[in-house]
């Protein structure tokens, strides 16, 4: 597997012009040539919620044991795993003594039987589950590490300041895609962990759907071929890194995830990759502007894997006094501060409705509802319409609904992070 | 990118044995001992970036393979953008300037030892924006014209007549590149210095008259001239100031004994040749350009011409579209000490008068021609830079200066 790093940019300013905005496509070949001895590099953790609130009704209960037991089939053989079962405690299911197993025709079933007998009973400290699923993954040397959070409920018997404290325990040694059954969970909670954890979090509202999700993410993480890749961004003295942004296929912010690998470098992390993944960054730096006619190089996007460049993308400044040239604003910078937008509208929104604001709430989800139909995002534009009415896509124009599925609702805001691409005009 | 010349008797550079002093060739492998140089592209970027080494609050890094600064991030110059070139007797300096992507001017220089002295021979071309490889176009000409004048030199030829001849190998060479997108197209400014009066016959005043250098008129049909071809003996100007100097001095009395260095120019378009002294600098060409037109003609003074929109359109160049090029030459015979300066306009735009430039570039010119070229360079890219920049100075009479001996 290798990658390609391309950038996008109006490379020209006007005479003094100090932002320099690229978007920077990472993709990596579809060529999957793994021998198979490369799964044992892979381990998976599935952490599973059995709080008493599982059995309301009972059948979330019966789904998560039918969702792990779908996980635990899509597993490759050599594949190191475990499951963990987490109230507000937590304890090892398989194997039982806390360490992992290696996947084969034998474990697997063992684990499922071990996964069927999870009963519903106590509270939910999601942080506790956290630390438990670190202790598990470092009995086992793995270069992938990867895991499943389910829950069904606030983080209640723990503080936030201990579930932060948790989530900096797992930063960097695994990720972590996060998956809420119901509608009595925190979507803000669960983002804090999926973002740091660099995974996806999402809304699983009928528990019907649970087990074709988990097998869904566990395909997923199968197809990952390396860990903990970054992007490691130069710039010139005095420049300053104003945000990294992953962009597509959603927005997550990186900038505060920087880590300085250099006097003029930093790097932010992107995560396991897979074959044939292709993910875009909006990277924006402020130079010290040079003269009309000069060239900068106003930043070097290195994807690295530990000491090694997979790729490499620059991003350059121009200045010309041609007002045609610097003026022009590139689509794919255009579309992608759009679609941020769009997320951000949809979030602060919503909380604006939590809070019985209505008049910031119906400003903001308008505002996304014009950005969602400018760049195509139809299915965004389709959870919107589930929480307003829209009269008026073009100009924005919306009321609130009176009444709104709370599954709607959270829907529209784990998703709000989605984006989608425009065409490139060139490249 | 420096050159330093060898010095006269060193070890052939290409088979290391010792050479006789004065020969061109190397006796045993017959290796060109002193070979002219040129503005080139050297392959790469240069090793460090000027505006960080100019930067004391910078801390030094490299420079990277795609040319960028790892300090500062600023693109480097190329080979072809920045070039230095330093022979002793002379050095030149071309630049691209701050507003032109690529450095569309050319330069070439060579020494020679002959019989009367030590020679030196320079080229400077300016390619024409509105042609097609302008930068290839002017390199092609200052290339082929440096190797006939070199040539000429070294054998004692009639040197205005080799200039001719220079300028038809340029526009040859320039054939050579014309293709579908037409003809590439440069201006040209020759200069050969010989020592004392010189190695080819000299002209006698009995035979061509002396035209005072106040006229500055060799263009066809452009005002008093003589018809382009004709040779013109520019003597020193006695209209010209003399700061502080006797004036007697500056009077053209080329019968009162030998001159410190005779100069052979010849010019197509808006390149120039000045001489700079204390006591009488001048300008030695006449531009082939609408504004020098307007001045011929009395229309308008020369700083009103050269703000008028058509100023720099030039009314003759080297081209692959001219068949019979008909360039000016001059002879100039330098009445005591002083510096040849031959620039493109990117240097003159922003300094035309001969006394500015001298008062800027004397007395270090005739000591430091390297670092001197490097000072005008840097006024007129503190001017605004808007065009390429190519500076080169002769301190005359012809010596090497210590350092490089």
């Amino acid at each position: 597997m290798s990658f390609t790093v391309d950038v996008d940019q109006n490379q020209f300013l006007p005479e003094g012009g100090r932002t320099v905005n690229a978007v920077v496509t990472v993709t990596s070949s579809a060529d999957m040539a793994v021998a198979s001895s490369d799964a044992t590099r892979s381990a998976e953790i599935i952490m599973v919620d059995c709080s008493g609130s599982m059995d309301v009704p009972s059948m979330k209960m019966s789904s998560a044991r039918s969702a792990v037991c779908a996980a635990i089939d899509v597993l490759h053989d050599g594949t190191a795993f475990a499951v963990v079962a987490g109230t507000n405690t937590a304890w090892p299911v398989f194997p039982a003594d806390g360490t992992m197993a290696i996947a084969d025709p034998i474990s697997r079933a063992a684990a499922k039987r071990a996964a069927m007998t999870l009963r519903a009973s106590g509270g939910t400290a999601i942080g506790t589950w956290l630390r438990l699923a670190c202790a598990v993954f470092e009995t086992y040397p793995a270069q992938l590490r990867h895991a499943i959070l389910l829950t069904d409920g606030k983080n209640q018997h723990e503080t936030p300041d201990q579930l932060q404290a948790a989530i900096s325990r797992c930063d960097g040694l695994f990720s972590c895609d996060c998956r809420g059954v119901g509608t009595d969970w925190e979507v803000a909670e669960l983002r804090r962990i999926s973002t740091a954890l660099l995974g996806t979090v999402d809304i699983v509202a009928d528990p019907a759907s649970l087990a074709a999700d988990f097998a869904a993410m566990m395909e997923n993480a199968m197809g990952k071929q390396v860990a903990d890749v970054a992007l490691r961004i130069w710039t010139p003295q005095s420049a300053v890194v104003q945000f990294v942004k992953q962009v597509a296929p959603a927005v997550a912010d990186l900038s505060d995830r920087r880590t300085q690998t250099g006097p003029q470098a930093g790097d932010y992390p992107t995560g396991a990759w897979g074959p044939g993944e292709s993910r875009d960054y909006h990277v924006s730096v402020a130079v010290n502007p040079a003269g009309v006619g000069q060239e900068m190089l106003a930043a070097r996007v290195s994807l690295v894997l530990g000491s090694d460049v997979l790729g490499q993308g620059l991003v350059r400044a121009v200045w010309t006094d041609d007002e045609a040239l610097s003026t022009k604003i590139n689509p794919q910078v255009a579309h992608y501060t759009g679609q941020a937008e769009l997320a951000a509208a949809i979030q602060d929104g919503l909380e604006a409705r939590k809070q019985g604001d209505e008049e910031t709430a119906t400003a903001k989800l308008g505002r996304a509802v014009k950005l969602a139909q400018q760049s195509g995002n139809e299915d965004t534009a389709k959870l919107l319409a589930k929480v307003v009415d829209v009269v008026d896509a073009a100009t924005g124009t919306v009321r609130l609904k009176k009444s709104v599925a709370d599954a709607d609702e959270m829907a529209l805001d784990t998703r709000s992070t989605k984006t989608v691409r425009v065409k490139k005009e060139h490249g | 990118m420096d050159v330093t010349a060898e010095a006269a008797g060193a070890a052939c550079p290409a088979c290391g044995r010792t050479t006789a002093e004065g020969d061109a060739f190397c006796e045993f492998c017959g290796a060109e001992l002193a070979p002219a140089v040129d503005s080139a592209a050297a392959p790469g970027f240069v090793p460090a970036c000027p505006v960080c080494a100019a930067d004391a609050a910078i801390t030094p890094a490299g420079v990277t393979a795609d040319g960028y600064c790892e300090s500062c991030g600023r693109k480097v110059p190329t080979g072809r953008d920045h070039v230095e070139l330093d022979l002793g007797l002379l050095a030149g300096v071309t630049d691209r300037g701050l507003r032109h992507s690529r450095n569309e001017d050319a330069m070439a220089l060579a020494t020679a030892e002959v019989t009367a002295g030590p020679a030196a021979v320079a080229v400077v071309c300016d390619g024409v924006s509105s042609s097609p490889q302008p930068d290839d176009a002017s390199l092609a000409a200052a290339q082929a014209a440096i190797r006939v004048l070199l040539d000429a030199v070294r054998m004692g030829d009639d040197l205005q007549e080799a200039s001719r001849e220079a300028v038809r190998e340029a526009a040859t060479a320039l054939t050579a590149l014309a293709g579908p997108a037409g003809a590439p197209s440069t201006t040209f400014v020759s200069a050969v210095i010989e020592s004392g009066a010189g190695s080819s016959a000299p002209i006698t005043p009995s035979t061509i008259p002396t035209v005072p250098a106040s006229a500055q008129t060799a263009g066809e049909g452009t005002g008093p001239g003589t018809a382009a071809g004709d040779t013109v003996i520019i003597a020193p100007d006695p209209a010209a100031p003399a700061a502080g100097a006797d004036p007697a001095a500056a009077d053209p009395a080329p019968e009162q004994g030998e001159p410190d260095g005779v100069i052979t120019l010849c010019w197509l378009g808006d390149s120039r040749a000045y001489w700079l002294s204390a006591d009488g600098a001048q300008r030695l060409t006449a531009d082939d350009s609408l504004a020098q037109e307007m001045v011929d003609s009395g229309l308008l003074g020369e700083a009103e011409a050269l703000a008028t929109p058509q100023a720099h359109v030039i009314t003759r160049w080297l081209g692959a579209d001219i068949a019979e090029p008909r360039p000016h030459v001059s002879r100039f015979e330098a009445p005591g000490p002083g510096v040849l300066l031959i620039c493109s306009d990117g240097l003159w735009n922003y300094l035309p008068e001969a006394e500015d430039i001298a008062s800027l570039a004397m007395p270090a010119a005739l000591s430091d021609p390297a670092g001197t070229a490097g000072t005008l360079l840097k006024f007129a890219l503190d001017a605004g830079g808007m065009d390429n920049i190519t500076v080169v100075l002769v301190p005359v009479p012809l010596t090497q200066p210590r350092s490089s001996l």
